[in-house]
């Protein structure tokens, strides 16, 4: 999130899109209504008409995978009513700059495609530059080929009659979003965008999310009170993980993890530290090299020095794609000869998990750790096979739930609040931490008597103490980062093992550690920070500075230096997340991007600092399936695309499949707010059994009518990957799309049920494919195409 | 029986269902604070995703789903079912042992040391909520506590507690006024009138809604206390025992007199024979 | 052992119909007892939306008006000192009195917690309408017991309890009109807390009145049937001269009651009556057939001195208020989308109640003197100590 959750109640228009928080993240929904309250409209875009449509101003109907043609449409919708943010465009996004010459775009594909490989050169993407290196711009937005031309021409052929076609939204409804969304490019206005999985698990997912960014950006409603883009984030701590490199490609505070050719330290932070010209940019990811060396200095202390790359050498550099969708090809493949899941259950949460379960069975051990039996731990005893076949040795180690252990939880909001244990865990339960903390102690000793390039792990700093459970304190003291020896910085004296106040501080010569530079500041001498529980609201803005710790540096909402105008002002003036106090020269209220002067003063920065141009990027350079979002089909869909010649996303190695059979129905899944993920959470709790004790699907009225079933009929669904049965629930929440001139019905799964526990049901996720987004690999789940017939399986 | 009580302070649940999010959290921590068994159900049994059937002896609060079309309109809406803790109990006041009880805090409160079964509470109340613990050999009657215990130690109900958007909880003029509030700033958003300010008397539990209230499924119900429908015509007991008692008995008196009068004639003139007899003797 | 065998030689000589209800009331018996094995959920129909069913509405609230003539009898012959009916009262005592305690035993099976009935004694509810007709039944079956006491002093010759027990007569009688004034009626406030369930036929204020008017018509009608029943079925004497007496009463009162109906709906119920077709039909054959038809056979002096259609207009008072009474606590009551209808074992133990009424009242009538009692003959006065011994005085009064 740029923003937070308690930061919605100042939206005037709210568009959940993608979303459904009023089911999955129902606190949020308290922010949706203080919003509504004080004269916000909510609208939802959803292909469904869920609990959050049933509080909408405004609901509009679309087809699962179809967001860049609705918000195309209404980024053409803003271009051509020219209800723009200019000022904000021109000033604080690439809108303004020129691009190259040699860019073009073409029937789907942009300009660099290699057929054969799938893939993009991107060269062409680039911006012009004058001889000095500096980037060419025209202010006056009329130039061919600046940025805001480029999307002009681009989102032209995004006309309502073309949008609504493809995305099977009645043009009322249509307009009606339009109208209301894009009256906020004034200044005094916000609209928010909440967005979560109907976003971006699509082949097209990141670029779902660009076009929410770049139709934010055109109305200026990014860094503001009551805007920004905000991700719901999903698992309880999925924030946290992602800060803590969850991903295969990053380090602890999104450093890019290593690659093959990155041979040594100034050679990785050559290829992953930005450079700029721009003295306007603060370009902060300049200091890559202070957060890696501290990093470094975090994991192996005393032993990593500047002699000896601060041991870079002892860290994994990746040779390829590890993201679960290939691992899970490699399961299958035998790749593996163990594996570990701590808290995640795939056989009933991965894509096509038919193929995963036969995967699993290729192991020799297998470990589990869980507060439950999941479905993946007792894979070997599934129905259809024989156990006796399968060799796999499994562990179950029983883990302690959440609220048996201390600890940090990071909320989308990016607020970092420590918890505390409020029960000792059950039976034999341990904590994660416990766990981890004994395999490392062991490893130490064990490779500390030989193998093969035993000094990552037996130089592994673990000063955690010798409890039954590590602290979790000195872990995020550690997290915080300490100085290693006494040291003078900026005209501050520091004493070694003193906890670094700010990541300002931190330091590439080996005089700082960090285990996560985005948290630097939540843990600084004067104590835990995440602990704070004050109420204190200053300027009335619902920001608690002083409830928990947010990164980074405690600030609420990011890039909030584009909340103000050239002189520091804010656009609006009534809600202020920062303002410029001319007299003390300094900013008020939240904590700024940076204490720069305003952007009409000399030593100014621009205000997005993350990016190297210091502006937000309308064009973006850096992603696999081109700089601007295009609408492309999923996967599998019911009709060709009427946007260009390209079925489906151009950077994927496989076609897309059109069904002109008309036997095939669009098929997507969701949550309900009553069971929780893989299910093993809550389908063993019979207070949450007793609410939705059945798999079901959900269909339209006209779907059943056709096939003759009845409410709570059993049917069979089958995709290319199997089939599977459920209970259908007939409801006129669910309505086919009129799309390309004729009407295709669609239909919903909830995938959280599972062959093991107290309710048990078939795995929507036996249907759906093993594909994904090129940029982030996440798997498309939310759109392919099924068949449904009346009657159970066996029936 | 019309209390002078005054109930302006009591606890009481503004629920606000145009922001009820039919998330059913309420449920789930009514069931935990109490320990209520979870009910073994099929598939929905109702609209939406209804489940359980109907409040019961397990569930004291039930989200009702209402899934239709109006106009072209969708209409997917929430009605939480719960006990209505009335300031004039109509349970309390048909109970033969006083079992129920409208405490200072506000709720209506069991206790059930005291029932003896015989479902009179039931028949009762304007609302439906008393349930019977049918599985049982002696059963009891189950529903919402209002979570005295809870309001005793300073806490809110769970349910109000869990509830991330619809339910507000506090003294019940405070309350009516919040509500008042809402319907005039959003005229449009609000039927205008809120369930339970007056209903069955006023209750502690006041509702505001979007859709009109028996679309909803709320019971139509009379404004005035219910005990008072009964009271009517308990309170002439005493003067109906005494007049018939009393007038019975003069009757009696009087239509006995004649009878007693000719006896009386026959033992004076007996006594007179015998004394006529007896001077004879002599 | 010998005194077993008596036993069971009396019971093979009795006739094949008491061995009938022997039967029914030791499955009644039975069904009773599963009840409490299995709890009322798995025996009964009854549930959350239908929490009252057969028992409460046979066996309380119908059985306790048609035991009702005990105490309009005793009120006809000792307060308003119309001693020819007296003949009738013993009978009717024993009907009240058996009626009485078999309400107790439905109200104890439908009770869920039986064991705490006395509970009633000690947490006094005064605005409970039960609590006010379980203080009444209590008293007023007392009262029957204690007026039954006199044919069993009788049959036994203890002549002391006797003679006090006949002194007592008069205000146990006044006290037995007074105390069921009070529950009859209050039955029917029972339901004036309904006022959103009952449906707007039978909802009214006036519904205790109505009760309690309905109980004493029906209170003279079951003294006539049973009177002639068991005259042609029990070799009892004629007693068609008393049943025309009441006769004359009943339209009286039976038109009274016609009048109240028709002026409470009026006037005071509120609309709309006609909305439920199958209640229209209940509340027209309840009215038309079961008040106003037997209303104008009473009046006629035809049927009044006839024992067949006496005993038929009677009959159809009794139909009227079985049907009033379901119509008010069931019927009425029940939503359309939630029919009720009694289980098995509810309906086994209502017929082993209704066959236990009968039994012992035959048996009774067997072994007590309730039939010959025509007491004009006896004397009132406080038994003189001189006198005692001459207790055969009283049977030989006897005819
Ligand atoms: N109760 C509950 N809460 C949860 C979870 C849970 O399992 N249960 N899971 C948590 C986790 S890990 C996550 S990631 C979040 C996910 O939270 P959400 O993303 O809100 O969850 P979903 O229900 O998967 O998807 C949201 C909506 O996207 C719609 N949708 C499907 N396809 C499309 C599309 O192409 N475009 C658009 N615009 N919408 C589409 C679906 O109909 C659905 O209503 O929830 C978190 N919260
Ligand atoms: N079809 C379809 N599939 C989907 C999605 C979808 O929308 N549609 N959504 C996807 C998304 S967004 C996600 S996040 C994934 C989630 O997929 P998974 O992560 O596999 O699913 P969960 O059920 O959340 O698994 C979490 C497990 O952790 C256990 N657990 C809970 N607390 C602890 C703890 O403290 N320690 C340990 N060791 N274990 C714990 C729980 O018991 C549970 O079994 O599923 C994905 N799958
Ligand atoms: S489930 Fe937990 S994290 Fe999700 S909304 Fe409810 S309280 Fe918040
Ligand atoms: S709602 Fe019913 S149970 Fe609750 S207090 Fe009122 S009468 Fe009693
Ligand atoms: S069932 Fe219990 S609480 Fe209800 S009225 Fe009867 S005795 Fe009172
Ligand atoms: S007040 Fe307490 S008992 Fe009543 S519904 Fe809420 S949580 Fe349940
Ligand atoms: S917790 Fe609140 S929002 Fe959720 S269902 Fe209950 S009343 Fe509605
Ligand atoms: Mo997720």
């Amino acid at each position: 999130m740029t923003n937070h959750w308690i930061d919605i109640q100042h939206a005037d228009v709210i568009m959940c899109i993608g979303s459904n928080p009023a089911e999955n993240h129902p606190i949020s929904f308290r922010w949706v209504e203080k919003a509504m309250d004080n004269g916000g409209k909510l609208i939802s875009v959803d292909p469904r008409f869920t609990r959050t449509s049933s509080k909408a101003d405004i609901y509009a109907q679309l087809r699962p995978g179809t967001d860049i043609a609705f918000i195309g449409g209404l980024i053409n919708y803003t271009l051509q009513h020219n209800s723009i943010h200019r000022e904000y465009l021109v000033n604080y996004t690439n809108a303004a700059f020129l691009i190259d010459k040699g860019y073009t775009f073409d029937d789907g594909l942009f300009s660099g495609y290699e057929r054969g490989s799938a893939r993009y050169d991107n060269s062409s993407w680039a911006y012009q530059l004058d001889d000095n290196g500096n980037t060419l711009r025209d202010d006056s937005l009329e130039h061919p080929q600046c940025v805001y031309q480029l999307l002009k021409r681009q989102y032209a052929r995004y006309t309502p009659d073309k949008v609504c076609e493809i995305t099977g939204t009645t043009i009322q409804d249509y307009l009606n979003v339009a109208r209301t969304f894009c009256s906020t490019g004034r200044a005094g206005h916000a609209a928010t965008i909440m967005y979560a999985m109907g976003t971006t698990q699509h082949t097209t997912g990141t670029q779902n999310v660009r076009s929410y960014s770049i139709l934010q950006l055109l109305l200026g409603n990014i860094g503001i009170a009551g805007g920004g883009i905000n991700a719901l984030r999903g698992e309880s701590n999925v924030q946290g993980s992602t800060d803590y490199a969850l991903l295969f490609d990053s380090l602890p505070g999104y450093l890019k993890c290593p690659t093959y050719d990155n041979q040594n330290l100034s050679s990785y932070l050559e290829k992953w530290t930005p450079q700029t010209n721009d003295p306007k940019s603060a370009n902060w990811w300049s200091n890559t090299s202070k957060y890696m060396v501290s990093l470094l200095k975090a994991y192996w202390e005393d032993v990593a020095t500047a002699d000896n790359d601060f041991c870079y050498d002892y860290l994994p550099k990746r040779s390829g794609n590890y993201s679960f969708l290939k691992l899970m090809e490699r399961l299958k493949g035998g790749g593996f000869e163990g594996l570990v899941l701590m808290g995640t259950n795939p056989i009933v949460g991965g894509p096509d998990v038919r193929s995963i379960a036969v995967g699993l069975g290729n192991l020799k051990w297998m470990v589990a750790a869980d507060l439950w039996e999941t479905e993946t731990s007792v894979f070997w005893k599934r129905p259809g096979v024989d156990p006796s076949k399968i060799d796999t040795e499994v562990f179950l180690l029983p883990a302690a739930a959440s609220v048996e252990k201390n600890g940090s939880i990071s909320n989308s909001g990016r607020w970092a609040q420590w918890r505390y244990k409020a029960v000792d865990p059950p039976g034999n339960a341990e904590s994660d931490a416990f766990i981890i903390d004994q395999w490392v102690k062991n490893l130490k000793q064990i490779y500390a008597k030989g193998g093969v390039f035993p000094e990552p792990i037996v130089d592994l700093a673990w000063n955690y103490g010798d409890g039954h459970e590590p602290d979790i304190d000195l872990v995020a003291r550690e997290c915080n980062g300490q100085f290693t020896r006494d040291i003078e910085i900026d005209g501050q004296n520091f004493k070694q093992g003193q906890q670094v106040p700010s990541f300002a501080f931190l330091q590439a010569d080996g005089s700082t550690l960090s285990g996560n530079w985005i948290y630097c500041g939540c843990y600084p001498e004067q104590g835990n920070l995440m602990q704070r529980r004050g109420v204190n609201d200053p300027d009335g803005m619902g920001n608690y500075p002083e409830w928990a710790w947010s990164w980074p540096v405690n600030r609420r909402i990011v890039y909030n230096r584009a909340s103000v105008d050239l002189n520091g002002n804010p656009w609006n003036p009534q809600k202020p997340v920062i303002s410029w106090n001319a007299v003390t020269r300094k900013w008020q209220g939240d904590v700024p991007d940076g204490a720069w002067p305003p952007m009409s003063e000399d030593g100014s920065k621009y205000p997005f600092i993350m990016n190297a141009e210091g502006v937000a990027r309308v064009f973006a350079s850096g992603l696999a399936d081109g700089p601007v979002p295009e609408h492309y089909e999923p996967m599998e869909s019911p009709m060709v695309n009427l946007m260009s010649g390209q079925q489906s996303n151009p950077a994927l190695d496989r076609p897309g499949k059109v069904d002109r059979s008309g036997l095939y129905y669009i098929a997507t899944t969701c949550r309900v707010s009553e069971h929780w993920q893989a299910g093993a959470m809550t389908r063993s709790l019979p207070w949450l059994v007793e609410l939705v004790p059945d798999m079901f699907v959900e269909m339209s009225e006209s779907l059943a009518e056709e096939k003759g079933i009845r409410e709570g009929d059993m049917v069979t669904i089958t995709s290319l990957r199997g089939s599977i049965e459920a209970r259908a629930l007939v409801t006129n929440r669910l309505k086919p799309f009129r799309i390309g001139g004729k009407l295709v019905e669609q239909i919903a799964l909830p995938w959280h049920f599972g062959f093991n526990g107290l309710a048990k049901g078939d795995s929507a996720n036996v249907l759906t494919q093993a594909i994904g987004d090129p940029n982030c690999y996440i798997p498309e789940y939310k759109a392919f195409m099924c068949n449904i017939k009346k009657g159970g399986q066996t029936a | 029986m019309s209390s002078n009580r005054d109930f302006s302070r009591d606890g009481t649940f503004l629920i606000d269902l145009t922001k009820c999010t039919g998330c059913r959290g309420c449920m789930v921590a009514c069931k935990q604070w109490n320990q209520l068994e979870a009910e073994s159900t099929e598939f929905f049994t109702g609209e939406g995703y209804e489940n359980p059937p109907a409040m019961s002896e397990y569930t004291y609060t039930r989200i009702k789903f209402r899934d239709f079309e109006k106009n072209g309109q969708h209409e997917f809406a929430f009605y939480k079912e719960m006990c209505m803790h009335c300031n004039e109990p109509a349970c309390a006041s048909v109970c033969p042992v006083g079992a129920f009880e409208k405490t200072a805090e506000g709720p209506v409160f069991y206790k059930e040391k005291r029932c003896i079964g015989c479902r009179f509470c039931m028949i009762a109340c304007p609302f439906g909520v008393p349930k019977y613990e049918w599985s049982k050999a002696l059963p009891l009657v189950m529903k919402c506590t209002g979570c005295l215990e809870r309001l005793r130690e300073g806490l809110h109900p769970a349910c109000a507690t869990t509830c991330p958007t619809a339910i507000t909880y506090g003294p019940r003029d405070e309350m009516i006024k919040l509500g008042k509030e809402r319907l005039i700033k959003h005229p449009q958003r609000y039927v205008q009138k809120a369930y339970g300010y007056q209903e069955a008397g006023g209750t502690s539990v006041i509702y505001l809604t979007a859709l009109p209230f028996d679309e909803l499924g709320f019971k139509q119900v009379t404004m005035r206390p219910l005990p008072e429908y009964t009271w009517e015509a308990l309170r002439l007991v005493p003067g109906i025992f005494l007049t018939a008692g009393a007038g019975l008995s003069a009757l009696a008196w009087f239509t006995h007199r004649r009878e007693r009068l000719q006896k009386e004639l026959e033992k004076e003139r007996a006594e007179l024979a015998a004394e006529e007899a007896k001077e004879d003797q002599e | 052992m010998s005194a077993i065998r008596r036993v069971i030689d009396e019971v093979r000589s009795f006739h094949w119909f008491v061995n009938l209800m022997i039967l029914v009331v030791c499955i009644g018996a039975v069904a009773s007892l599963l009840r409490f094995v299995y709890g009322l959920g798995v025996t009964t129909n009854l549930n959350d939306s239908y929490p009252w069913g057969l028992w409460i509405s046979f066996d309380v609230v119908t059985a306790v008006p048609l035991a009702a003539g005990a105490f309009t009898l005793g009120a006809i012959v000792h307060c308003f000192n119309i001693k020819k009916l007296e003949p009738l009262v013993r009978p009717a005592i024993v009907t009240g009195f058996l009626g009485y305690s078999l309400v107790s035993v439905g109200l104890l099976l439908d009770l869920g917690q039986p064991q705490r009935a006395w509970h009633v004694l000690r947490y006094w509810n005064l605005h409970s309408p039960m609590f006010e007709v379980s203080m009444c039944i209590m008293l007023y079956t007392t009262v029957l017991f204690l007026e039954f006491l006199e044919p069993v002093a009788q049959k036994f010759g203890w002549k002391v309890s006797l003679r006090l027990l006949r002194w007592l007569e008069m205000p146990l009688a006044i006290a037995a009109a007074a105390i069921s004034t009070l529950h009859q009626s209050s039955l029917g406030t029972f339901f004036l807390i309904a006022v959103d369930k009952l449906h707007n036929l039978w909802y009214n204020p006036l519904l205790p009145l109505l009760f309690w008017v309905s109980a004493i018509c029906t209170g003279m009608c079951i003294i006539i049937i049973e009177a002639t029943a068991s005259h042609k079925w029990m070799g009892q004497p004629n007693e068609g001269v008393l049943l025309e007496t009441l006769a004359k009463i009943l339209p009286w009162t039976l038109g009274c009651y016609l009048g109240l109906r028709i002026y409470s709906l009026l006037f005071h119920a509120v609309g709309p009556f006609f909305d439920r077709p199958v209640l229209t039909l209940l509340f027209v054959l309840e009215v038309g057939i079961g008040f106003l038809l037997p209303f104008l056979m009473f009046c006629r002096k035809g049927v009044r001195e006839n024992d067949r259609p006496r005993a038929m207009a009677a009959g159809l008072v009794i139909f009227g208020l079985v049907l009033n009474r379901f119509n008010v606590s069931m019927f009425g009551m029940m939503d359309p989308d939630n029919i009720y209808l009694p289980s098995l074992i509810e309906s086994l133990v209502t017929l082993g109640i209704i066959a236990a009424h009968i039994l012992f009242f035959v048996l009774i009538a067997k072994y007590f003197p309730i039939f010959e009692h025509h007491p004009e003959t006896v004397d009132y006065s406080i038994p003189d100590p001189l006198f005692q011994g001459k207790g055969k005085d009283v049977q030989q009064t006897s005819h």
